[in-house]
């Protein structure tokens, strides 16, 4: 094996990590912090790719577009649409509690798939949209690599910092109560309606962001991405088992299980070529299994939240003090 | 804490399990929908696939004597498990050279962020995408089933020809179904027919009898159906017969399916024509057939010898181009340009001979001539089917 090789598989190992801890961050924000069950993420990851691909693509005679706009502006423009297409389904649905919520977003995220599948003279229909600038794109296989993950990483960061502050600030700790104990929260005066919809609306767009970068590492972006399976459930699994409610947890999740769903093809490469064939279904045996050992053994995850106020500064300090006196 | 270990420990086996597979001489990947949306049809594609790879190694191996060895990888029909398992195979298994994956949106996604960048060539047996052509791909991609539009558009002329003026058109909503109707719509209207209706529909669904109602609404009496016969298409056509909407029907390759003589019966089929790939006068095909056969399996499958063809010119080009991956692409466009010896399916030690004698070979493949153009497509040869008796009946080319 070949060491240049083996550095270009990590490092786009790097690059799915980081895109999909944004869609697990995202959903951090609304399940771990808010207790919203969103399973429609595959329809906000789909709106953020589309918009950003549409704003940036060059012009074509099947899809909407042709603004070439820099890839910046489609990536703000991805996490704008994303959380307008929110607003809306927000709106309507988290009155919805719990499960009836998560039937609620797989259908919206049906019907986004189908909307982009569908309305070709807008997304390009099954043909997808092509071309898509991808920045540091003309550099060499393992520098454009290189420099794409710098970007992917630095972006994880500014996002996963923006969303610490938010969580640890009062806005969090009341998301915290709302989702804990809803009519003691509403006793204390809060609007939960309009505070559910922020966070629903602050989840998708970090979700959208993360369909954008997929769609420009790709430079195409095909209906055939939008698969519940790999880009809701699977999601799902790497909060769960990283911990949900802790954004550390989440990245740990997400690396945790794209790894193992992605290193397992070479266990299953070592059987012979009959069986082979059949063992790439046990790796989605694999994943499967493992949410289910983790939901029997560690519900919490692996990261779990830390519990009570163990997050705000006043209880830090006293923690200090309290270690000091010891 | 302990789990944790575990855990790490489990990951480290796995990566030292794949340290272990690079052994073989020369390698090439083969990625394939093994799970996933064409969870169904992948295993035969596989299977003629490796076929070639096995007619490669009984009859000499390559590259002096090597052996090929296929790796195979699964894109499970979506971009994102297509890019990472392509990212394996050129990266860590170091293949020459990529057959498949089989979905367009895999092809387009790998081909940009992977094997373009990489420098490695890649040759998909059913990526059927008008888009592929258009891929800035330094000649490096490749297709051994013609784009849709060849499909769509020559079935359009020849209905105009044979009269059919005003036509519906039913189309499954994917990329099969919509590239061929888009084609077809573009050709049949630019050319003074009509289309009286026009609407996609979604698989797997009950009734369709909405659906054909509202296409029967613009008084077309021919319906062309894009989808596939033992699927969708199948219900499409009983209750479009039932129901009495349309009283011809026309399919593309994807109806010509021989469930839909068992389920519907002949007699009921008069009206009934197909559009599908026909071999030129070689017998490319039969040798295909035979050899297909004879390890067990069917070669009526859907694009089974597509995905034959791939693998062949894959070992082609890498014999010709000697084992280095930079100089396959080049070596694929060379091995069929219709120029040179005729090599047909399975004539492996021969186009050994004539490549190292210098000479030029032309690949004559299963599923047609495959004469590459610029951009690694092929034109299509098709044919008008016709139901006789119990089985389909070439009726006329299509021009």
């Amino acid at each position: 094996m070949e060491l240049i090789g083996l550095l270009n598989y990590a490092v786009f190992m790097a690059i799915f990590i980081g895109i999909y801890s944004l869609l697990a961050l995202g959903l951090n924000i609304q399940w771990g912090f808010s207790g919203l069950f969103n399973a429609g993420i595959a329809g906000f990851f789909a709106v953020g790719a589309y918009s950003s691909a549409l704003l940036t693509a060059p012009e074509s005679a099947v899809h909407l577009g042709g603004y070439q706009l820099p890839v910046v502006v489609g990536w703000i423009g991805a996490m704008v649409a994303a959380g307008a297409i929110a607003w809306p389904i927000g709106k309507v649905c988290l009155r919805f509690r719990s499960d009836y919520l998560a039937i609620a977003t797989i259908g919206v995220a049906e019907i986004i798939r189908l909307v982009v599948k569908s309305e070709g003279w807008m997304t390009g229909g099954a043909r997808g949209v092509n071309k898509i600038p991808r920045p540091f794109g003309d550099l060499s296989y393992l520098y454009s690599q290189l420099a794409y993950l710098a970007l992917v990483f630095a972006i994880v960061l500014v996002v996963y910092w923006a969303i610490e502050r938010q969580i640890s600030a009062p806005w969090g700790r009341m998301m915290r109560g709302i989702r804990d104990n809803e009519d003691a929260a509403t006793a204390m005066g809060k609007d939960i309606k309009a505070r559910r919809l922020e966070a629903f609306i602050f989840g998708a767009a970090v979700m959208g962001l993360g369909g954008a970068l997929f769609a420009h590492f790709n430079r195409s972006i095909t209906p055939e991405a939008i698969d519940p399976m790999i880009a809701t459930f699977l999601i799902w699994i790497m909060l769960i088992l990283g911990g949900s409610g802790n954004n550390r947890g989440a990245l740990l999740g997400v690396a945790v299980v794209w790894i193992i769903w992605s290193a397992s093809e070479f266990v299953t490469d070592q059987l012979p070529t009959e069986y082979a064939i059949k063992a790439k279904y046990m790796r989605v045996f694999i994943i499967g299994l493992l949410l289910q050992l983790v939901l029997r053994f560690r519900p919490e995850g692996i990261l779990p939240e830390p519990q009570g106020t163990a997050g705000s500064p006043e209880v830090k300090t006293f923690q200090k003090q309290e270690s000091a006196a010891k | 804490m302990l789990k944790k270990i575990a855990l790490a420990a489990g990951l480290f086996s796995a990566t030292a399990l794949a340290s272990n597979a690079v052994q073989a001489d020369v390698k090439v990947g083969l990625l394939g929908g093994i799970s996933g949306p064409i969870a169904a049809m992948a295993p035969p594609m596989l299977d003629s696939a490796k076929l070639a790879i096995q007619q490669v190694n009984e009859q000499g191996g390559i590259l002096g004597g090597q052996k090929l060895e296929a790796v195979v990888g699964d894109s499970a029909c979506n971009p994102q498990n297509g890019v990472d398992s392509a990212t394996k195979l050129v990266n860590i298994e170091q293949v020459a050279g990529l057959i498949g994956p089989h979905c367009s949106g895999s092809v387009l996604a790998v081909a940009n962020s992977v094997t373009v960048p990489a420098g490695i060539t890649l040759i998909t047996p059913s990526g059927t995408s008008p888009e592929i052509t258009g891929l800035e791909d330094k000649g490096q991609v490749f297709r051994t089933v013609p784009s849709d539009d060849f499909q769509g558009r020559s079935l359009a002329r020849t209905l105009l020809n044979l009269g059919t003026k005003k036509v519906a058109v039913a189309y499954l909503n994917n990329d099969y179904g919509s590239g061929l109707a888009n084609a077809f719509k573009v050709e049949f209207e630019a050319n003074g027919g009509e289309i009286s209706g026009y609407s996609a529909h979604e698989e797997g669904k009950a009734s369709y009898r909405s659906n054909l109602a509202e296409l029967s609404r613009g008084g077309a009496d021919t319906l062309v159906i894009f989808d596939y016969g033992d699927g969708t298409g199948l219900t499409i056509l009983r209750q479009a017969l039932e129901n009495g909407f349309f009283t011809n029907f026309v399919g593309g390759d994807g109806m010509k399916s021989d469930a839909i003589i068992r389920e519907l019966g002949a007699e009921n089929l008069t009206t009934f024509i197909a559009s599908s790939p026909v071999g030129e006068k070689s017998n490319s095909l039969e040798l295909f057939n035979e050899a297909y056969k004879a390890v067990g399996g069917n070669p009526d499958a859907i694009f089974v010898s597509n995905s034959y063809d791939a693998a062949f010119l894959m070992a082609l080009a890498l014999e010709k181009a000697g084992g280095d991956a930079a100089k396959v692409s080049e070596a694929m466009a060379a091995v069929s340009d219709g120029q040179g010896e005729a090599v047909l399916p399975g004539e492996w030690k021969k186009a050994v001979e004539l490549i190292a004698a210098g000479k030029d070979i032309d690949y004559k493949g299963a599923s047609g001539d495959l004469n590459f153009d610029n951009a690694g497509d092929v034109p299509g040869s098709y044919g008008l089917f016709k139901v006789e008796g119990d089985a389909f009946a070439l009726q006329q080319a299509l021009n």
